[in-house]
């Protein structure tokens, strides 16, 4: 089994075990030095950037810069999305792709911390107002730590995957 | 209420907390003061708010820290020495936020004055404490704040 696979499949039992404790199973993930969470059962699998070179096409809106890459997988069209351009973060070369399950999205992200239990995630104060209240589903408390918990529907908006669905369409009609 | 609690409630509407933010001394009522903290680690994180630096965790709660220095200047919030953790209302909801200020703390009781014209919205009113007249900070307005509005008075 691979890395990625074993990943998929575990990830979703320990989450669904947990959340029967209370405990939420996330996976730490590590962009231009800055940690998130990400809850594991909403990670479909995680590739090295290596690996899945070869099935990526480029794809390019002016509106979605943060956008260059699609990749295929089980017959679906992943838009991924480079996690540093997403969070207006320092430019990193990130090594791995997290693809989720529920969205047509995957995500550049430098590297994988681990996976962990948190026991709760605190809402965004609301003096946070901006761009952050789609980005997070909440902060976790971890290790002395505040860790913002990304929300995955909020890495591309509805319009934006309509932009970039439209980009498609057009190139699948001059193919 | 009883009368002694109206007395109360009066003399803490006159009391203000005098605060060194930076290089500025400023007043914010007392009736909104929470706690003084100690300097606990900031978490900072993206974000595209204005005039947040970050949050900190005290008591159990994430407490938002406002970044004062784009408005009223002064050093950074990193070098403060405490945070004054205060109530405000933020879109209609009482919420905690946490000021970091790099002096000394003190109570001061007084009229609150209202602003001048041309005050910023951040300004509830003066304050004459001494020979001073000292800004009296409404926290509820600081988030639509224009960041070097203060600074370069």
């Amino acid at each position: 089994m691979t890395e990625a696979a074993r990943f998929s499949s575990g990830a979703s039992a320990q989450a669904a075990l947990h959340r029967g404790r209370h405990t939420e199973t996330v996976v730490l993930f590590i962009v231009a030095n800055q940690m998130f969470a990400v809850a594991a059962d909403s990670v479909h699998e995680i590739r090295s950037t290596d690996s899945i070179a070869g099935a990526a096409h480029e794809i390019e809106h002016p509106e979605v810069p943060k956008v260059r890459h699609t990749i295929e997988r089980s017959g679906r069209t992943y838009y991924v999305v480079n996690a540093g351009m997403h969070f207006g973060l320092p430019v990193t070369r990130p090594s791995l792709v997290m693809i989720l399950r529920q969205f047509r999205a995957a995500l550049l992200v430098d590297r994988i911390d681990r996976m962990a239990e948190i026991s709760r995630v605190h809402p965004l104060p609301h003096a946070f107002a901006g761009d952050e209240r789609r980005w997070y589903r909440g902060l976790a408390y971890l290790d002395d730590s505040v860790i913002p918990v990304v929300a995955p529907r909020g890495f591309l908006t509805p319009r934006e995957f309509q932009e970039l669905d439209g980009v498609q369409r057009e190139a699948a009609v001059q193919a | 209420m009883s009368s002694v609690g109206i007395l109360g409630e009066a003399a803490r509407e006159n009391s203000f907390v005098l605060l060194q933010i930076g290089h500025k001394r400023v007043a914010l009522s007392a009736a909104q003061v929470a706690e003084l903290a100690p300097p606990v680690r900031l978490h900072a994180f993206p974000h595209r708010t204005p005039l947040l630096a970050g949050v900190i965790v005290r008591r159990g709660r994430i407490v938002p820290v406002i970044d004062t220095e784009p408005v009223l200047g002064g050093k950074s919030p990193l070098s403060h020495r405490f945070y004054l953790i205060a109530n405000r209302q933020v879109g209609g909801v009482n919420e905690l936020a946490a000021i970091p200020v790099n002096g000394e703390c003190e109570l001061a009781n007084g009229e609150m004055q209202p602003p001048a014209m041309d005050r910023p919205a951040y300004v509830a009113g003066t304050l004459a404490v001494g020979e001073d007249s000292l800004d009296v900070l409404n926290l509820d307005a600081f988030s639509t704040a224009k960041a070097g509005a203060e600074a370069s008075r």
